[in-house]
């Protein structure tokens, strides 16, 4: 009996081992790439370092002090929180609209799909330096065909007031593929019955979309609010190609500043501190919308 | 049977005290441009002629370049030779991680052959911390057509008052739709030279001489508000363009004048256009000061046994022989000012620039924090002007106040 007992105790043993086995790999990396930078960084945020010098001086709250009196700082913030809320309800209101549009039964929809989704898979960077291109006032196509049809031709990335629209607008066009995939797949898991069933009772299209298309997206939608948020408030490759943050910094958001200081002026003490600002904003936005679409359901 | 054993160990003991002689260099540098196939030239050529000495070069972006290299020689690794924009050599001889260099202008290269401001760049403090590998100068670019059709003539503005003059004359509606499609003098903020130091220099003003901040002092106040005046109000060029978008605008005959550096001669010269080259206009002294740049080699501090080595290929580099060869192919000056200008015959323009090096000066020489004075208080200056967030005299003792805490 009481071997029998072992031999079943091992077996679990076993299994628990061969269990960390097996996650033993992505621990790894996880722990390396991704735990210990955390960490560590948050550790850094309370020394002035910079790369350069060998030793690195404690200067407590300091760095924390300096960045809530770094107009430069607050600046990124407030710009950060442009581009969210410009890219995101938005970007989210064309992308449900693209889903609903190509999940008709209409003509070469599969072309359509392909063609919003193709920005997607292009790098970023290049994008951007397609479209700084495109908008620029003297050799740029849009500006051509905007003077073409009696418009004004525009410097877009050249005015602190037009440049973060534009980086916007490019964003929105380049990601608008992915929620548009995304809310596809949620569109077509909703049983065709729950339509039949409105029809039956007089729904209009319109109700239908609002009664039975919204509600049973609910979950997709979270999803994809709570991606696009974070996605959001972490802007960076986009603004670095096309406006490097300029003019007058009116395009400057959190990471560009964090990569700024850490990786231009070398300072990762500061670097860190404010990363760790958008960690902690990152971390409250996201506890918030979790909390608000579980509330709801 | 016997022999060819002992045949063969022979010449395996030989091969192997061979290449123990054999000293390898590491040598990182950020040349990803089209003058990386000229760099590689002669590294090839000198490993060929060196059986004792191996150059491994690296050549990556120079973000990248900058990324590896200041945490490397932080932590006392990294190459043991670096090429790299001599504006960032103070940082790295500040905190200690380049040798000095002052024995190599003794026993190998006489710093009498160097253009002064080119041996005096390559120094901080009271040491010499590099030897040159490029040097850059600006030029004034202007299109001769252009100049012919404001019936201004073939030659380039005299003094900057002229400049002005011309600037506004060459600024055109020239499809009649309301908006400027012809500047007279483009000014991209963010170019790949300092422009503004010209500009600054061109009325005897400074921005910091002798670790005394001078941007906001009369002459430089003055000579900024002229050009963001003439740029807002008479419109003689857009306001933020980068380096691409200038050569883009000049390259297609939609700018008149320009400064930009001897890399930019030949894509002009294939874009077809007429244009002419010159020093930089004279400023109310006589003087026309222009722009040089140019990147320089240093040693790791860790290196130190590979002295002789090192030292030797910087000879090499900056011989007569390569200078040429790198001249000829990539039209900048050479480093040295003691080859003969008939070597250069079949491409004048490299005695143009040759000659600007002598009246040239390098901006914020010796500032340990070049690019961050550079993008965090000169460009948003600059910009504040532009946007009307302030005036001239404004935004330049705002950053006065700023550039203080860069200044011990």
């Amino acid at each position: 009996m009481q071997l029998l007992k072992k031999i079943k105790n091992s077996y679990k043993l076993r299994r628990k081992l061969m269990a960390y086995l097996f996650i033993l790999p992505s621990l790894t990396i996880f722990i390396l790439f991704i735990l210990y930078p955390i960490v560590y960084s948050f550790i850094m945020s309370f020394y002035d370092w910079n790369i350069l010098s060998t030793e690195a001086s404690y200067i407590g709250l300091d760095n924390y002090n300096n960045m809530l009196n770094d107009s430069r700082f607050w600046n990124a913030l407030k710009n950060t929180f442009y581009f969210s809320f410009g890219f995101v309800p938005i970007g989210i209101i064309i992308s449900l609209i693209l889903a609903l549009f190509v999940n008709r039964k209409i003509k070469g929809k599969n072309i359509f799909r392909t063609i919003y989704f193709l920005p997607v898979i292009a790098p970023m960077s290049i994008i951007a330096i397609i479209w700084t291109f495109l908008l620029n006032p003297d050799i740029g196509m849009i500006s051509y065909y905007f003077s073409l049809i009696g418009l004004e031709n525009t410097a877009w990335l050249r005015d602190p007031d037009l440049a973060m629209p534009a980086v916007i607008m490019v964003s929105i066009w380049k990601e608008m593929g992915f929620n548009m995939v995304v809310f596809l797949a949620g569109l077509q898991s909703i049983d065709e019955s729950y339509y039949e069933a409105a029809r039956i009772d007089g729904a209009t299209k319109l109700e239908q979309f609002f009664y039975v298309t919204l509600p049973l997206l609910k979950s997709t939608t979270a999803f994809v609010v709570i991606m696009t948020v974070i996605k959001s408030l972490q802007v960076f490759d986009q603004v670095y190609v096309m406006t490097g943050g300029g003019p007058l910094f009116s395009t400057e958001t959190l990471v560009q500043y964090i990569y700024k200081l850490g990786f231009v002026n070398f300072n990762m003490g500061y670097g860190s501190t404010v990363a760790y600002a958008l960690f902690i904003l990152l971390l409250f936005v996201t506890i918030i919308q979790l909390r608000y679409f579980k509330g709801e359901e | 049977m016997k022999k060819i054993i002992f045949f063969t160990l022979i010449l395996l003991l030989l091969s192997i005290s061979v290449s123990a002689q054999t000293v390898e260099l590491t040598f990182w540098n950020g040349f990803t441009g089209p003058d990386r196939e000229y760099v590689e030239g002669i590294v090839n050529k000198f490993n060929e002629e060196h059986q004792d000495i191996e150059v491994k070069m690296e050549i990556m972006p120079w973000d990248s370049f900058f990324q590896k290299l200041l945490p490397s020689l932080a932590v006392g690794q990294g190459p043991d030779i670096a090429g790299m924009g001599r504006e960032h050599l103070s940082r790295f001889a500040d905190a200690g991680v380049i040798a000095h260099i002052d024995d190599f202008y003794n026993d190998y290269l006489a710093k009498e052959n160097l253009p002064p401001s080119l041996y005096e760049a390559m120094r901080w403090e009271d040491k010499v911390y590099a030897a040159p590998m490029t040097l850059a100068t600006a030029g004034f670019y202007y299109n001769k057509e252009l100049f012919a059709e404001a019936g201004l003539g073939e030659e380039p503005p005299e003094n900057w008052d002229q400049l002005f003059e011309y600037a506004r004359k060459l600024t055109k509606d020239t499809t009649g739709d309301g908006k400027i499609d012809q500047y007279g003098f483009i000014f991209p903020i963010k170019g790949y030279l300092e422009a503004w130091s010209i500009v600054i220099w061109g009325n005897n003003g400074r921005v910091l001489e002798d670790g005394e901040i001078k941007i906001n002092e009369a002459k430089a106040v003055e000579t900024i508000k002229r050009l963001t005046d003439a740029m807002k109000e008479d419109k003689i060029s857009p306001f933020v363009i980068n380096g691409v978008e200038g050569d883009q605008l000049f390259a297609s005959g939609k700018a008149a004048m320009y400064f930009n550096g001897p890399w930019a001669y030949p894509q002009f010269e294939n874009a077809g256009i007429d244009f002419g080259v010159a020093a930089a206009p004279e400023n109310p002294a006589g003087e026309s000061v222009n722009w040089a740049g140019g990147t320089a080699m240093v040693l790791n501090k860790n290196s130190l046994d590979k002295k002789e080595a090192a030292y030797k290929f910087f000879e090499y580099w900056n011989s007569k022989e390569s200078q040429i060869y790198f001249s000829i192919n990539t039209g900048s000056p050479p480093t040295r000012t003691d080859i003969p200008e008939a070597e250069f015959s079949q491409k004048a323009v490299i005695n143009t620039f040759s000659e600007i090096s002598e009246k040239s000066r390098f901006p914020l020489n010796k500032e340990p924090e070049f690019s961050t004075i550079i993008s965090d208080v000169i460009h948003p200056a600059l910009e504040r002007i532009l946007y009307d967030e302030a005036t001239a005299q404004e935004s330049l003792d705002q950053a006065a106040e700023e550039l203080e805490k860069f200044i011990e």
